[in-house]
């Protein structure tokens, strides 16, 4: 199971968020599929330059090389900006529902269902 | 019209399909090594530069703090957003506490009971986390999102929406402009007193606890927000 790494699957749940933002028309979905993406490039970036047998970053011992602090200190930052991009996404959706009782990405406002 | 509706899906797959392909092919084979200098840069000796023993509250605090600042900047706005653009700001006028409502949400005795007793811990380490965030895995972030879900367990025992949430709004926003000052005075400024070991992680203390209260805060607005219009 070596294929299977981190980055490979990050990179597999990018695509599928992809293929949900390109495919679904119902706006929540967006909205998932979106964070569906940020978490493939979490992933994505917690896992890259992993050397194996490498300890944390904690303390000053130097038996074992450190794992790389980088992508963790910059992937805290993206992580809470996700959560800021998906409040503002459901807030807005939740506005024009009520306004426009617009759910989908569609000119036909009579959508229904899941199907779509 | 049906038969080009599922051409277009079917194309629609292979593109994704194609595209992960292409992406891991490249990822695989022609992904080239790079030197890690920013690595080495800030694992050479943290400890003694910025008086954090955790590499990552190093880099956050200390040598990248400009993302710390602007990171609180964009949650900041993105609760004042869910504050503001809200359909039903009448709705909140119009809210009554019903005594019948409350009763019917209210009927999970285990969850209650257990609720009860873990309140406290959960409390505590959210506040350990915090504290010990520049010793230990942990930091402000991860404390103030434990904290916040000691609130969401409010939620479930007291269904109820007498939290002053204008209150905690104002409270985000001074916590913001403490945040955004202390590092400018300490880190850009350099306003340091000579031995620097323990100002260092006073100063790491307090703006892991700045962070962590600010988190808490936002999320637990955010929560309350979204909860507030369930079922309307």
């Amino acid at each position: 199971m070596d294929f299977l790494t981190g980055e490979i699957v990050g990179i597999l749940l990018f695509f599928i968020g992809l293929f949900g933002l390109m495919t679904k028309k119902t706006i929540v979905k967006t909205i998932m599929s979106m964070s569906i993406m940020e978490s493939g490039i979490f992933l994505f970036y917690i896992t890259i330059n992993y050397t194996e047998g490498s300890v944390p970053p904690i303390g000053q011992t130097s038996e074992a090389a450190f794992a790389d602090p980088v992508p963790s200190a910059l992937m805290i930052t993206a992580i809470v900006i996700g959560i800021g991009v998906t409040a503002i996404g459901l807030t807005m959706f939740m506005h024009y529902k009520q306004k426009h009782g617009i759910t989908h990405w569609s000119r036909n406002r009579n959508q229904q269902g899941s199907g779509h | 019209m049906k038969e080009t509706n599922k051409a277009i899906y079917i194309l629609r797959i292979l593109f994704a399909v194609f595209g992960a392909f292409v992406v891991i092919f490249l990822f695989l084979n022609h992904s080239e090594k790079i030197d890690t200098p920013l690595m080495d840069y800030f694992t050479a000796d943290f400890l003694a530069e910025t008086g954090a023993q955790n590499a990552v509250a190093a880099i956050y605090l200390n040598y990248r703090v400009f993302d710390t600042l602007f990171e609180a900047l964009m949650l900041m706005v993105s609760v004042m957003e869910v504050i503001n653009v809200s359909w039903a700001n009448k709705h909140a006028e119009q809210y009554r506490f019903e005594e019948a409502d409350f009763n019917r949400k209210n009927n999970s005795e285990i969850v209650i009971r257990m609720v009860g007793i873990i309140y406290p811990f959960v409390l505590l380490i959210g506040l350990y986390i915090i504290i010990n965030g520049h010793v230990s895995p942990g930091g402000g972030f991860q404390g103030g999102a434990i904290l916040a879900t000691a609130l969401i367990t409010r939620y479930l025992v007291y269904p109820n929406f007498d939290l002053d949430l204008d209150m905690l709004e104002r409270l985000e926003k001074f916590l913001f402009l403490a945040i955004v000052t202390t590092p400018v005075l300490y880190v850009f400024m350099q306003l340091q007193p000579a031995d620097t070991v323990l100002s260092h992680s006073i100063y790491m203390i307090f703006m892991n606890s700045l962070i962590g209260l600010k988190v808490f805060s936002g999320l637990s607005i955010i929560f309350y927000r979204f909860v507030f219009y369930e079922g309307l």
